[in-house]
C-alpha cells in the first residue's frame, strides 16, 4: 500500500515558502488498546480532541497514560517513517498500527515543535514530539521502538477546530 | 488527578450461554461494539475479575470474529475461586477488564497436518484453532477429544464432529486411547498440540520425545510462567518521605510496583527515553539501563520504568 501511496501526487511544486504537505490517511480509536479504525473525515474540536477518539478530554476512558495532556488532543506520523521503517529495519507497519491519528506526507514534523499549521481547515499548535512507546511494541508484536526513536510523531493542540479529509493540505501558519 | 493508567481493554459480558459438563461460555465485547485486539487462534487472556482475582482462559472463538472474545469456563467447585466467581457472580453487561490476548498456535506455511489431543474442558484453545484451519482451510486437522462421558461444549463441537475432524474418546465407554497411535508419525510437515490434565500431557511428552520440538505444543492449564532475567533479583523500595516499603518481585520493573503500591508516577515511553518517570534517589545502588540521563544525573536521578537495584534496597525520593 505504501509504495502505490508514496509521490502519487504528493506536494511538490509548492515547495518556495517552505513546505506544503497532504493528508494521507486518518484513524482514530475510542479507548486504549483497541485497533484503530480508518476513516475518510475526522472531526477535531478545537481545545478537546478529535471526535470518537481517546485523547478527547473529557473522555476519561481513553488515556494510556493517566495524565491526559491537553498538548495531545490530535496526532501525526510521517508517511516516510513508515517507508524508512521497512527500508532500513525490514519492518512493515501499517498506517493503522503506529497509533496517532494523521499520517501526512512532505510535513517536517521534527521541525514544528512550538509552531503553528492547517491541517485542511483546522488550526493546529505542535505542542512536543511524541516519543516512542513499550506499549505500542506491546499491541502490534514488532519491534519498533528504538528505530522510531526521534521519528514518533507529533502532538498537537487543536486551535481552529474543523473536518479533516484524506487529500487536504497541511502548509504552515507562521 | 485521580485516575489509574490503563492496563486493561475494558470489555463487558454481552452473553452467558450454559455449553453442558457444568461449562459456561462467557461473551465479552466492546461495550460500543468495536473491533477488539486480534489474536492468534488458541491464544488466552487474563480476566480481571470484579473481586479482584486475574485468571488466564483460552480464547476459543475464530480469531476473524475480531468484536468478541468467547472464553469456556468449567465450574470448578474446589478450584481457586475464579471459575466459582464467573458461574455465580458474573452477569450479562459487567465490566470486565481483560489482558491483551498472548500465544497462540500458528501453523507454519509448511505444515499440511495437525493433531491435537483435548482432555475434557483443555478442548478450549483447539477449539479457536479448529475454526480457525477449517475456515482458511491452511492444514488438514484432527482433534481428539478425550472426556469421561459427557462432551463439554457440544453445541460448538457439533459440525466439526459430524464431518469427523473432531473425534470423541469417552474412557468410560473404551477406556484410554492410545496416544500414540492418535497422534501417528511425526515429521516436519506434522504439528501436534495437546491440552489436559497433568498426567495426560505427561504422556503426550512421552509419545512425542522425538519429534522435531518445533512441531509438539503443549497447553498447560495453570498458565505459564512469564520469561524472566535469569538473573533478575527482587529488592526493596523504601519511600523516603512517607517511610513506605514496596517490594518489587523479580522480573517486575520498579515502575509496576511503585504503581501497584498506589504511588502515582507520570509515564510515557515506558522505554527508557522520555523522562517522564523520572525519580530522585538517595541510597543504594541503582542499575539504570535509561538511556537520557547523563552520568552526573544519574547520582541523583533514575528512570523508574526501566531502572532496577543492584543492592536489596534502594531509598527514592518520594
Ligand atoms: S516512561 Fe519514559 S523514561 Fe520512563
Amino acid at each position: 500500500m505504501l509504495d502505490t501511496t508514496i509521490g502519487a501526487g504528493s506536494a511538490q511544486g509548492a515547495t518556495q515558502l517552505g513546505w506544503t504537505g497532504v493528508v494521507r490517511f486518518l484513524h482514530f480509536t475510542p479507548r486504549a488498546f483497541l485497533p484503530m479504525r480508518a476513516a475518510e473525515a475526522i472531526a477535531l474540536v478545537a481545545g478537546r480532541g478529535i471526535e470518537g477518539d481517546r485523547y478527547m478530554i473529557g473522555n476519561e476512558e481513553g488515556f494510556y497514560s493517566h495524565k491526559p495532556e491537553e498538548g495531545r488532543q490530535v496526532t501525526l506520523f510521517e508517511l516516510e517513517t513508515l517507508v524508512a521503517l521497512k527500508r532500513d529495519a525490514g519492518i512493515e507497519l501499517g498506517p493503522e498500527e503506529h497509533r496517532r491519528n494523521v499520517t501526512v506526507e512532505g510535513v517536517p514534523l521534527n521541525h514544528l515543535v512550538g509552531r503553528r499549521f492547517w491541517l485542511g481547515e483546522t488550526l493546529l499548535e505542535a505542542t512536543r514530539l511524541s516519543v516512542p512507546c513499550r506499549h505500542i511494541e506491546e499491541i502490534t508484536g514488532k519491534a519498533i521502538f528504538d528505530p522510531l526513536i526521534n521519528r514518533s510523531g507529533l502532538n498537537c493542540r487543536i486551535l481552529q477546530g474543523g473536518i479533516v479529509r484524506v487529500g487536504d493540505t497541511v502548509r504552515n501558519a507562521a | 488527578m485521580t485516575a489509574r493508567p490503563i492496563t486493561t481493554v475494558k470489555t463487558i459480558v454481552t452473553g452467558i450461554e450454559e455449553a453442558g459438563a457444568g461449562t459456561k461460555l462467557f461473551t465479552l465485547a466492546d461495550p460500543d461494539q468495536w473491533e477488539l485486539p486480534p489474536f492468534k487462534p488458541g491464544a488466552h487472556i487474563d480476566l480481571h475479575l470484579p473481586n479482584g482475582l486475574v485468571r488466564t482462559y483460552s480464547l476459543c472463538n475464530e480469531p476473524a470474529d475480531n468484536a468478541r472474545y468467547v472464553i469456556a469456563v468449567k465450574r470448578e467447585a474446589e478450584g481457586r475461586g475464579g471459575s466459582r466467581a464467573l458461574h455465580d457472580d458474573v452477569r450479562v453487561g459487567e465490566v470486565i477488564g481483560v489482558s491483551l490476548p498472548r500465544g497462540g498456535l500458528e501453523a507454519g506455511a509448511d505444515i499440511a497436518r495437525c493433531v491435537f489431543v483435548a482432555g475434557g474442558i483443555g478442548v478450549t484453545p483447539f477449539l479457536s484453532m479448529a475454526l480457525h484451519l477449517a475456515r482458511t482451510k491452511q492444514a488438514d486437522f484432527k482433534l481428539h477429544l478425550i472426556v469421561r462421558e459427557e462432551v463439554p461444549l457440544a453445541a460448538q463441537l457439533g459440525p466439526l464432529i459430524k464431518e469427523g475432524r473432531v473425534v470423541v474418546h469417552r474412557t468410560s465407554r473404551t477406556g484410554r486411547p492410545d496416544l500414540a497411535a492418535l497422534v501417528g508419525e511425526g515429521g516436519s510437515a506434522t504439528m501436534v498440540a495437546c491440552c489436559g490434565p497433568e498426567g495426560m500431557i505427561d504422556d503426550f511428552e512421552r509419545v512425542t520425545a522425538a519429534w522435531p520440538a518445533a512441531n509438539v505444543h503443549i497447553e498447560r492449564f495453570i498458565a505459564a510462567a512469564p520469561v524472566l532475567d535469569p538473573d533478575a533479583q527482587p529488592f526493596t523500595l523504601s519511600l523516603s518521605r512517607t517511610g513506605t516499603e514496596i517490594q518489587v518481585r523479580a522480573g517486575q520493573t520498579m515502575l509496576a510496583a511503585l504503581q501497584e503500591g498506589g504511588i502515582d508516577i507520570a509515564t510515557s515511553c515506558c522505554g527508557g527515553i522520555c523522562g517522564a518517570c523520572k525519580v530522585g534517589w538517595l541510597e543504594g545502588k541503582p542499575v539504570h539501563r535509561d538511556r537520557i540521563l547523563s552520568p552526573y544525573e544519574r547520582e541523583r536521578y533514575l528512570m523508574a520504568c526501566v531502572a532496577g537495584s543492584d543492592a536489596d534496597r534502594l531509598v527514592l525520593d518520594l
